[in-house]
């Protein structure tokens, strides 16, 4: 019974890595480029929904939001500034990446300008965080608590249950809007070929600043849902949670958003698992040592290309 | 000379080693960012090689090669299958390794696990400036050498380069083997200098600095770690006590976000780094383009 | 005497399309020979088998007695065969000399890897500069070849080509894209390479230009070997003109 809680906690913990994972993916597949920007707006999201709640932007906010916004709502301007805040900097982001990627010379390592740049946005944006409201973890007054539920003597989270659920929802609405809307057919020809998008009449600079702003959303809502579920937020929570995001990304396999939601529980199982058997101090190893074999041996990851996602989507 | 100079400028001879060892792969097309994995494993086996209590207590003299070497024989190893992926697969499995290193490391009771370990051997400006300056100038010597020019031809074109006749994959393997050959040999020195060694020094941050300084100053000349190095090491410093001057701590925290912004705005107008073969020529090879003119 | 390359029986499949179709003939020893045939007819790929782009999958690849079955792209050179590209595929980043030397590379020795190059003027330097002055291009020896317009760049290509000292020099498409006094150039540049007794293959559009140069054209078409013979005769042969006519309708 122990075991199998640990493996409902791995799953619980699988859904924060699901969203995220999925910001990744969907930025690597249409656009051919790891957003290294994605932990940063993950952290700010969750940054601005502690700041919010928690008089992070001084007395003066908390007192205008007092005086405006019932005790009970204030969650939802919180979330709301969030979500606004990651995808206004993710659109920032675009201006600078997918801009630039016109290859000149196609040696080996162009393709990797936009990689670049956004590690340069991931240290500036931690560092203007850390400039704001220091290094230290901050604790977050959540609107939700700790309830759990149990079911069959097996304890559920309330938070994680929700935000498994959530998760997995969105994905599906975004896996629905790709295969039968017509943005999601342009999209899915960029994904194919910018240039021949582009001589077909799809608008690529007005379509890509759309991948963006979802990548945006998706770190928002998981910035939100992690800070709910684990009360604790600091400028560093996107760097450990991004990382083994990538991990259960390259599981699935690059550019698989259903790959990456398996990809997402299977670090999430196996870095609570690992926990369980050997103690916290080694969790990196499996992790990351499944990560090197995959990408080693097996580069397209465990679900290839072909059979959940139909090519990339 | 003073305290605080000899410290920066061991800091500067340390980062200019480590960024030679992320250029020699860069310059051959390899993004590595597993400077952090060469780092802890020359570190670590430097001490221990070192270390009168725990280890072998060998003299600083053999403990600081002996690490790059053993080091740069396991970066050989690892170069088989690490090289069989590419471009972004690449960059994700130079990063997983350097976790898998950190990890490992993190466990092993007989170099202190997460309390780090100390160093006993203590090496100071006088071992590391020399050293520094060896390394630079192999650096530039094995840029100049045929190697060198297949290492460039590489990275520009490798299909190409192999029809006329460069050994594309022995070349990369050497690369990369040569990057953990400096890169450890940049943690063994670490260790003797500070006399004490924390995986968290060389954690996924450390890397990416580090290949970002290097992209920074530029991978198609010799010429850019150097200057990468220095600017990574001065300018911060720069700022930093500009920032206490004018009592602004500002400025002085703001340092790290305003070399993020920095790479940004490289990567937009000028995405070959700061040194740049066309810029080069246009300082030095002017004398030859007009003797080639008359 | 035996030809310089021999082709016998090569074909190549990609996917389930057969590109190259049971291919032979012969290219004597210091002869100018022209691969022709309409766009698709597999000329590059023939070029891209024959310098170990890609295996064939069926037949032999002979040069100078020599098969290359077993020898990998990067050691083909060592035997006699350099080439260049249909788009030119220069080391953007490398200077005029250095893409010159990169073509030398076949030449050297493995301990001859790490004689350094660029500090004093060594033997290899010397030749490369003097290969470019041969070309008339010895102004832009420093200069990074990215910079350099594309008339200056196709000729360095087939200068870098020759650095390697081949017995058979490849060439794709030479002469695309030079305007009337830039192909005379190139084509006093190929005769001179010609008279050292370097045996040209060549892929080439322009016919008149084939005709000035080569004595013999080997004609392709969907892959197959259409006709080989002079260019004279090929203006002749009916099944030649049938498979232009046919591509020119096309396009």
């Amino acid at each position: 019974m122990l075991l199998l809680q640990q493996i409902v906690n791995g799953l619980m913990l699988g859904g924060v890595y699901v969203m995220v994972a999925v910001a990744f993916t969907l930025t690597i597949g249409m656009l051919n480029f790891l957003n290294f920007t994605i932990p940063a707006l993950f952290m700010l999201a969750a940054m601005f929904f502690w700041a919010t709640l928690g008089g992070g932007f001084g007395s003066g906010f908390t007192n205008l939001l007092n005086h405006w916004v019932p005790q009970s709502m204030h969650w939802v301007v919180a979330a709301g500034l969030a979500l606004l805040v990651a995808i206004l900097a993710s659109l920032l982001i675009e201006r600078f990446t997918y801009r630039y990627m016109k290859t000149r010379f196609g040696d080996a390592t162009e393709h990797a300008i936009p990689l670049v740049s956004s590690l340069g946005f991931l240290i500036m944006f931690e560092h203007l965080v850390i400039m704001t409201w220091g290094t230290d973890p901050l604790s977050v007054n959540s609107p939700f608590g700790t309830a759990t539920i149990k079911v069959g003597g097996l304890l559920f989270g309330v938070p994680q249950l929700l935000s498994l659920v959530f998760s997995i929802a969105i994905v599906w609405v975004l896996h629905i809007m790709l295969m039968h809307t017509k943005t999601g057919r342009a999209l899915r020809s960029i994904a194919e070929n910018p240039d021949t998008a582009l001589m077909l009449g799809v608008d690529v600079q007005r379509i890509v600043p759309l991948v963006y702003v979802v990548t945006g959303g998706l770190c928002a809502i998981a910035g939100i849902l992690f800070a709910i579920n684990y009360r604790t937020v600091g400028p560093y929570i996107g760097d450990q949670v991004a990382t083994v995001a990538i991990a259960g990304m390259v599981l699935g396999g690059l550019g698989n958003i259903w790959g990456a939601i398996v990809g997402g529980l299977i670090v999430g199982l196996l870095e609570v698992l690992s926990t369980y058997w050997f103690g916290a101090d080694i969790v990196k190893v499996p992790v990351w040592g499944l990560l090197l074999l995959v990408l080693i041996v097996r580069p397209s990851g465990l679900f290839g290309h072909a059979t959940i996602g139909k090519g990339k989507f | 000379m003073s305290g605080y100079l000899s410290a920066q400028l061991s800091i500067l001879c340390l980062n200019i080693i480590i960024a030679y060892a992320i250029f020699l792969p860069a310059a051959s097309g390899q993004l590595n960012l597993g400077a952090g994995g060469f780092a802890i494993i020359g570190g670590y086996l430097g001490g221990w090689l070192n270390s009168d209590f725990d280890g072998l207590g060998l003299a600083m003299q053999l403990s600081i090669p002996l690490a790059a070497l053993a080091t740069a024989a396991i970066a050989f190893l690892l170069s088989f299958p690490i090289l069989r992926t590419r471009g972004v697969y690449m960059v994700l499995a130079t990063f997983a390794f350097a976790e898998v290193v950190a990890g490992i490391v993190l466990n092993l009771e007989v170099v202190g696990g997460a309390a780090g370990f100390p160093v006993d051997g203590h090496a100071d400006l006088s071992v590391l400036a020399p050293i520094c300056v060896m390394v630079v100038v192999s650096c530039f010597l094995l840029m100049s050498t045929r190697f060198g020019l297949a290492m460039r031809s590489v990275h520009d074109d490798e299909n190409v380069a192999s029809l006329f006749g460069v050994n594309v994959h022995w070349v990369r393997v050497a690369a990369f083997t040569l990057g953990g050959l400096l890169g450890g040999l940049y943690g063994a020195l670490y260790g003797h200098q500070y006399n004490y060694i924390e995986v968290q020094n060389w954690n996924v941050m450390f890397s990416i600095y580090v290949l970002l300084y290097v992209l920074l100053g530029g991978t198609q000349s010799p010429f850019g770690p150097l200057l990468g190095a220095l600017f990574f090491t001065v300018v911060p410093e720069l700022l930093r006590s500009f920032g206490a001057a004018v009592g602004s701590e500002l400025i002085a925290d703001g340092r790290f976000a305003i070399f993020g912004a920095l790479i940004v705005l490289m990567m937009a107008f000028r995405p070959e780094g700061i040194v740049t073969r066309t810029m080069l020529e246009r300082l030095m090879g002017r004398g030859a383009r007009e003797k080639g003119a008359t | 005497m035996t030809a310089l390359l021999s082709l016998q029986s090569i074909s190549k499949r990609f996917g389930g399309l057969t590109v190259i179709d049971d291919v032979s003939f012969n290219i004597e020893r210091g002869t100018r020979s022209a691969l022709i045939g309409p766009n698709g007819a597999g000329k590059t790929t023939l070029f891209n088998l024959i310098s170990g782009v890609y295996p064939i999958d069926h037949g032999s690849i002979v040069l100078d007695g020599r098969d290359f079955a077993d020898i990998p792209a990067h050691r083909r050179g060592g035997y006699g065969l350099s080439r260049s590209f249909q788009n030119i595929r220069l080391m953007p980043h490398l200077s005029t000399v250095e893409n010159i030397m990169l073509g030398q590379h076949a030449r050297s020795s493995t301990i001859g890897m790490l004689a350094p190059l660029g500090l004093w003027r060594n033997r290899w330097v010397r030749e490369a500069e003097q290969l470019l002055a041969d070309a008339g291009l010895s102004t832009f020896p420093g200069q990074v070849v990215a910079d350099l317009p594309y008339g200056i760049q196709k000729r360095i290509e087939v200068v870098r080509a020759l650095a390697a000292r081949p017995k058979l020099l490849l060439l794709d498409e030479p002469a695309a894209g030079l305007n009337p006094a830039e192909t005379d150039e190139l084509l006093k540049l190929l005769e001179s390479i010609s008279a050292q007794g370097v045996t040209l293959l060549i892929v080439e559009h322009d016919m008149h230009f084939v005709s000035r140069l080569c004595q013999q054209v080997v004609v392709l078409n969907f892959g197959r070997l259409l006709f080989q013979g002079t260019p004279a005769a090929a203006r002749r042969d009916r099944a030649v003109l049938d498979a232009y006519l046919g591509s020119d309708h096309a396009a």
